[in-house]
């Protein structure tokens, strides 16, 4: 369970995050949409407890962030692609992670496994593809068995294998009973595998709410994301 | 013992090791430290030897092998900022393009949010590597100087003196990768502390220039802890070898205390 409540942050004079709220629940996948700049990043960095907001709280499992206890163990997380150093190898830096929370290398090599890098477990991180690159951030994620999987732009440079893929993963995780929440700036990308949108313009939360109610009266999930986000432009 | 929020020490400072030792940068500093070191450490003893052979008796006591081993001492402190610098410069550093752009900065943070803990295990470990790589580039470099010198040199230093000395400069090597690591949260990357810190130690020595100008520098970090390196000649002065280690501590504690309190409060 994730709790966004009135967020706000500013960066300088320009208000990146305006009073944003909204919940992604356990047994859904929910999608934050937004155009490039909208605040999604920005919120999910807060989130994760690596920004501080200006106002607001954001609270997953009922705690800030920085007050979990073993966090990888309830929040897994990619924000930019894995966050590897480029001369590690793609194992050592799951290995390291996992040291942190004292989780044993026999699960390095089962996520390893489980997101298809175990050929690639001993190449260093910058001769990976992009593709290869975001599968090693979810095996990250997947490290701790996390009740709630937090992923920016997950899909970004993944073939389409690799989409259906993750897909399948995601909603397998929801299915579960867990907690899902990903970030795309593209509504395609999402769609087939969200239950419930939140869709952000310009620092504000525009539309929330189940993907058939936020999507009713327009013609596709297309139409209905750049309506929704195009609107804000214009008033602004 | 499960800790109130975010990790336990013991696992995080685990972590970091485990970090330094896979880091290729880590590696080759500990390496090119101890083998210039030694190289540095060589030289000397060649020119001692040809001076002992082309000097007749009564050109000055006999060297010890000790003694121009440790004059390489200085110059390996190099290799510490390098060390310093890189375990925090490496969190900053992008990923390349390919493989989506993130910083390490982030994987760690959400791994262990507690900052100050992530400070103190990143400085535990550079002093851990800092500290064996200066007794294994003075131990070699005594080596080196024993086998060139041969029978020429007879050893003055006892065993006592040389282990101080060489704990001397360990904690002056520590001290100053301890110092680049604070200054490298500051910046955020390698490059400003690097030639910065390399340049005032091995080239021009602001603290050493200022000195000139007013008795104050002699209390900089680099300037009171120099006699640390027991037995080399340096300028006068002041501050005596444990006031001047005391000064530097100081430096570094209250260097690595605003990084601390920079790094917690910052955006990641």
């Amino acid at each position: 369970m994730i709790q966004i409540d009135d967020l706000t942050k500013r960066r300088g004079p320009r208000t990146v995050l305006d009073r944003v709220s909204f919940t992604a629940e356990p047994g859904q996948v929910t999608a934050f949409l937004g155009p490039n700049g909208a605040g999604k990043s920005s919120t999910l960095r807060i989130l994760l407890g690596l920004d501080r907001p200006d106002g607001g709280t954001a609270r997953v499992a009922g705690v800030p962030y920085r007050r979990l206890r073993y966090p990888l163990r309830t929040v897994g997380s990619m924000l930019d692609g894995p966050g590897a150093h480029r001369s590690r190898t793609a194992r050592d830096h799951l290995r390291w992670v996992a040291r942190t929370h004292g989780i044993p290398v026999r699960r390095v090599d089962e996520v390893l496994a489980q997101v298809g890098l175990a050929e690639a477990a001993r190449v260093r991180v910058g001769r990976l593809s992009l593709g290869t690159g975001q599968r090693l951030g979810l095996a990250a994620a997947l490290l701790g068995e996390p009740e709630v999987l937090v992923l920016d732009e997950p899909v970004n440079g993944l073939d389409p294998d690799g989409i259906r893929w993750i897909r399948d993963l995601l909603r397998a995780h929801a299915d579960a009973g867990g907690t899902v929440l990903l970030s795309s700036h593209l509504m395609g990308e999402v769609a087939g595998v969200a239950d419930d949108l939140v869709v952000i313009a310009d620092g504000r939360i525009v539309a929330a709410g189940p993907l058939d109610r936020v999507t009713a009266g327009y013609r596709s999930l297309e139409d209905a994301f750049f309506a929704l986000t195009a609107s804000r432009e214009v008033a602004r | 013992m499960t800790p109130r929020a975010g990790v336990r020490f013991r696992d995080l400072a685990a972590a970091e090791l485990r970090k330094a030792v896979t880091l290729p940068a880590v590696r080759a500093a500990v390496l090119g430290t101890v083998a210039g070191s030694a190289g540095l450490a060589a030289l000397n003893a060649v020119g001692a030897r040809g001076a002992l052979g082309a000097g007749a008796a009564g050109a000055g006591p006999v060297p010890s092998a000790f003694d121009i081993a440790y004059t390489a001492a200085p110059l390996g402190a190099a290799g510490a900022v390098v060390l310093g610098v890189v375990a925090m410069s490496s969190e900053y550093a992008a990923s390349s393009a390919d493989a989506g752009g993130g910083r390490q900065v982030t994987a760690t943070l959400t791994a262990a949010p507690g900052r100050l803990g992530v400070l103190g295990a990143k400085a535990l470990v550079v002093a851990l590597v800092v500290a064996t790589t200066a007794v294994l580039a003075i131990g070699a470099c005594r080596a080196v100087a024993t086998l060139v010198l041969g029978d020429a040199a007879a050893e003055a230093v006892g065993l006592r003196e040389a282990v101080l000395r060489t704990a001397g400069a360990a904690l002056y090597w520590t001290l100053t990768a301890l110092i680049a690591l604070a200054v490298t949260v500051l910046t955020r990357g390698g490059t400003l502390p690097l030639v910065l810190l390399v340049a005032n130690g091995s080239l021009v020595s602001f603290s050493l220039l200022l000195s000139r100008v007013t008795p104050w520098a002699y209390w900089l970090p680099d300037l009171a802890g120099r006699r640390l390196y027991g037995g080399l000649t340096t300028v006068p002065g002041g501050p005596d070898a444990v006031t001047g280690a005391w000064v530097m501590t100081a430096w570094t504690a209250a260097l690595l205390a605003v990084a601390g309190l920079v790094l917690a409060r910052r955006d990641a």
